[in-house]
């Protein structure tokens, strides 16, 4: 009875889960046309990825905010180490969405304005010596290498990671809460830029081809869209991970302060697969980039999932922080590095090539 | 006639007619016009359209390219620093790309992390090359961002007024016109100096720019518009600091630079404040906000040089739409308007055995190369070497449909203040007055074939 009971479950949870597939997306239908389809991928990636994670980022950034605030009228380390999570779960929004950078988070400098690196540690420590004010507009005036994430990183986690609550300075608080509510203000300058009630960059992409002054056609967003999944690729692989590793030094590393580096790396490589996929934790998936592949080109589509799922796996091989695995896990970071250059050769080869050989409008 | 003997003969003729194509240029209709950049192109309408290596680069050229891709992109910081290290002590940007986003032409503000416009700064009259004369304690450039705790050069101001105009069939446009001035000095400047403003050009086609040959640009120069067709158009010869020679200047909105070295280097130096070995010396030097720590050159020469590489291989991506009937009456309205006298739509570059790339390559970058008076609308009353005070270099349009679409919005001309094509084509004047009323002077679908036409470039 208990296994039957089991498989009857089974079956309806299937049927469910069958009948959610259709219904995916803003427009399901099953009878779509390539061009129709085509049209559901682009505003499924509109509202079904870019601008829950848009959303997912500043949301995570008003958290991180709160406990910076909690954190300065009661500077324990368990209110700090609240700070580090948050910082981390803001961190791990924000590296997702580079899996497509185009658009507003390039046109209007949103990247370079909360991610900038290195720090300018030099006039960070400057400032902070200094009694000049640090209200939020003054941050908005220093320097791109002077605030954003890792200006904060260094603030909250120290060299080596090493920071103690009791070692926060007064200033080094104040300096943090304007920090805070900077990213805060450009987390939501970005989520805005696509909400269609506000900057309605989503416009500009769902309108690809049919009015668009940006995309002057659907193929034109798909490139786009493949063309920042390989750049990502490119810069984790050959920059972010090759530069200390090459030089074998852990000061360069991306998230140095925080250790936070492999998971910053993995995360930009998730991003690629939520590009590819249409989805988002928490959003309800829409029509992918995937489907379009699929419909034409199962063996490519297949290629590129396994590809993909191969990257991120593949991390689990470095057991130590990047800061040390430079110097002890060299085998595996190359290992890393091959698994996201192929899928990089795969996105702008074949992927490439079937944008254009397939989306024709 | 014999099986064996036709066939013999046809080869003959083949083989003749081999022959005779073998060593002779294609006639222009040949070639096609969507290649702007020559067999360079790339074909890519997105926002990463500027920001492609030439189509065929060895694999070797490929890794240089990026390495200069990656440090074009990278900020700089303060020195002592173990990365990235000799941002300042004075500068107007901290990364190449915080001017020239997506390789693409800048944001016409000042004094913001985004901002991609600087001012050049100078005393009346002609330094010993004919060069503008720097200004004590300011040099050639005001730097209106420091390290921090260090006072910048100034803050450069913009101010618009903005007027509204129609074309004859009533249809209105409006142009802001730029007024520029600087507030906070951190010394003061004895009598008058001269200012001009230069935004981030795009990147595009740099190195087939500086493979055209120097003959080939001075053909089309008529200094005293001996032809009388209202047009005159001259070379400007600059002083290099790379070859420390007096020679053609090819770029920058004014033509006062030679080379793609010499370009880079100066925008490292000027623009950043980085030093290399071709300007070891902080454009701070002599100033207050020096840094006194003799760690020049900053750059190593390996960066600088991949960097220069990068700008020389940056391609040109195809024109759009070519065979489109109204893009195709835009064309010929261009050329009746006598916009392409100067917005040559073909050069060619020379042969160049060491670097086949950019050898002998027809090219459509739509400029001669040449400065032209562009009337006082549009002057800086600001002469650089043997551009007047109204003189600028006829801008390549190639890239032009995509500007919007690299950088959104676009903006154009020398300061940006044009926000549209229309704008940019009612600001010119002087040697192109004619050119703009026969646009003017156009029914609204003329002007829209025009426009589709340009934005098909």
């Amino acid at each position: 009875m208990r296994s039957k009971f089991l498989i009857t479950l089974s079956v309806i949870g299937l049927a469910i889960a069958g009948c959610k597939k259709n219904n995916t997306g803003n427009n399901g239908d099953n009878s779509s046309t390539q061009a129709t389809l085509e049209q559901h991928v682009l505003t499924d990636f509109a509202a079904n990825l870019a601008n829950p994670n848009y959303q997912d980022i500043q949301a995570k950034a008003q958290v991180m905010n709160s406990a910076i605030t909690t954190f300065n009228a009661s500077p324990t380390d368990a209110n700090l180490e609240a700070v580090r999570v948050a910082w981390k779960n803001t961190r791990a929004a924000w590296e997702s969405c580079e899996g497509f950078l185009f658009g507003p988070v390039e046109d209007f400098n949103y990247d370079p304005t909360m991610d900038d690196w290195p720090v300018n540690k030099t006039d960070l420590d400057a400032v902070l010596a200094s009694n000049s004010n640090l209200t939020v507009a003054d941050i908005d005036q220093l320097g791109t290498t002077l605030k954003g994430f890792h200006a904060i990183e260094y603030v909250i986690f120290g060299v080596g990671g090493t920071q103690k609550a009791a070692n926060v300075s007064a200033r080094d608080k104040v300096y943090l809460a304007s920090l805070g509510e900077s990213l805060l203000n450009t987390t939501t300058q970005l989520r805005n830029s696509w909400d269609p009630a506000s900057g309605n960059y989503t416009a500009q992409v769902v309108a690809a081809g049919k009015g668009s002054v940006t995309f002057t056609s659907r193929q034109a967003v798909f490139l786009a869209l493949v063309g920042s999944m390989a750049d990502i690729c490119n810069e984790v692989a050959n920059e972010k991970m090759q530069t200390p590793l090459t030089a074998q030094d852990s000061t360069l590393d991306e998230s140095q302060f925080s250790h936070n580096s492999v998971t910053d790396f993995k995360n930009n490589i998730t991003g690629v697969l939520n590009a590819y996929k249409c989805q988002y934790p928490g959003a309800a998936a829409g029509h992918s980039l995937r489907e379009l592949v699929a419909s034409k080109n199962a063996s490519l589509d297949l290629k590129i999932q396994s590809q993909i799922n191969t990257a991120i796996a593949s991390f689990s091989a470095i057991t130590t922080t990047y800061e040390k695995a430079i110097y002890t896990q060299q085998n595996q970071i190359k290992s890393v590095q091959n698994a996201i250059k192929t899928l990089q050769a795969t996105l702008e080869g074949d992927l490439e090539n079937f944008v254009q050989t397939n989306i024709k409008d | 006639m014999k099986k064996i003997q036709i066939i013999g003969l046809l080869t003959l003729v083949v083989f003749a007619l081999v022959k005779c194509q073998k060593s002779a240029q294609f006639p222009a209709y040949q070639y096609d016009n969507q290649l702007s950049g020559g067999s360079t192109t790339v074909f890519d309408a997105t926002s990463k359209a500027f920001g492609n290596s030439f189509a065929k680069l060895s694999s070797y050229d490929e890794y240089v390219h990026e390495l200069g891709d990656k440090i074009f992109s990278q900020s700089f910081v303060t020195a002592p620093a173990p990365i990235h290290s000799g941002l300042g002590p004075i500068f107007n940007n901290t990364s190449c790309v915080s001017c020239h986003h997506n390789d693409g032409i800048g944001l016409p503000t000042a004094g913001d992390a985004q901002s991609s416009l600087l001012m050049r700064i100078s005393l009346p009259g002609a330094d010993v090359n004919g060069g503008p004369v720097a200004v004590p304690g300011y040099g050639l450039q005001v730097q209106d961002k420091a390290a921090y705790g260090l006072q910048p050069e100034a803050k450069v101001n913009i101010n618009y007024t903005y007027q509204t105009y129609s074309f004859d069939d009533g249809e209105t446009y409006d142009l802001r016109a730029p007024t520029y001035t600087l507030t906070n000095l951190y010394a003061p400047i004895a009598g008058t100096y001269l200012l001009s403003p230069r935004l981030a050009p795009p990147m595009i086609g740099l190195g087939l720019l500086e493979a055209v040959p120097e003959s080939e640009i001075i053909a089309n120069a008529d200094p005293n518009d001996a032809n009388g067709d209202g047009i005159a158009g001259r070379a400007n010869y600059v002083y290099d600091v790379t070859t420390k020679k007096m020679q053609l200047g090819r770029f920058g909105w004014k033509a006062n630079t030679a080379s793609i070295i010499t370009q880079v280097a100066t925008a490292f130096n000027q623009d950043m404040g980085l030093t290399s070995s071709v300007l070891p010396l902080e454009s701070s030097y002599g100033q207050s906000q020096y840094d006194n720590l003799h760690d020049d050159a900053e750059l190593p020469d390996t960066t600088l040089n991949a960097v220069k590489f990068y700008a020389q291989t940056l391609s040109v991506p195809a024109r759009r739409n070519t065979s489109d009937a109204t893009i195709k009456r835009g064309e010929q309205l261009f050329i009746l308007a006598k916009c392409a006298t100067c917005h040559k739509q073909t050069l060619t570059t020379g042969v160049n055995v060491a670097f086949p790339a950019v050898s002998n390559q027809v090219i459509h970058p739509y400029t001669d190369m040449l400065v032209h008076n562009m009337g006082v609308g549009l002057a800086d009353n600001r002469p650089d070497f043997k551009a007047d005070g109204q003189s600028w270099r006829t801008a390549p349009l190639w890239g032009l449909g995509l500007f919007q679409v690299v950088n959104n919005p676009g903006y154009y001309l020398h300061d940006g203040r044009a926000r549209t094509i229309v704008e940019a084509i009612m600001w010119h004047d002087g040697e192109a007055a004619a050119s703009k009323a026969y646009f003017s002077h156009l029914s609204k679908s003329d002007r829209n074939a025009v426009l589709k036409f340009l934005n098909s470039l």
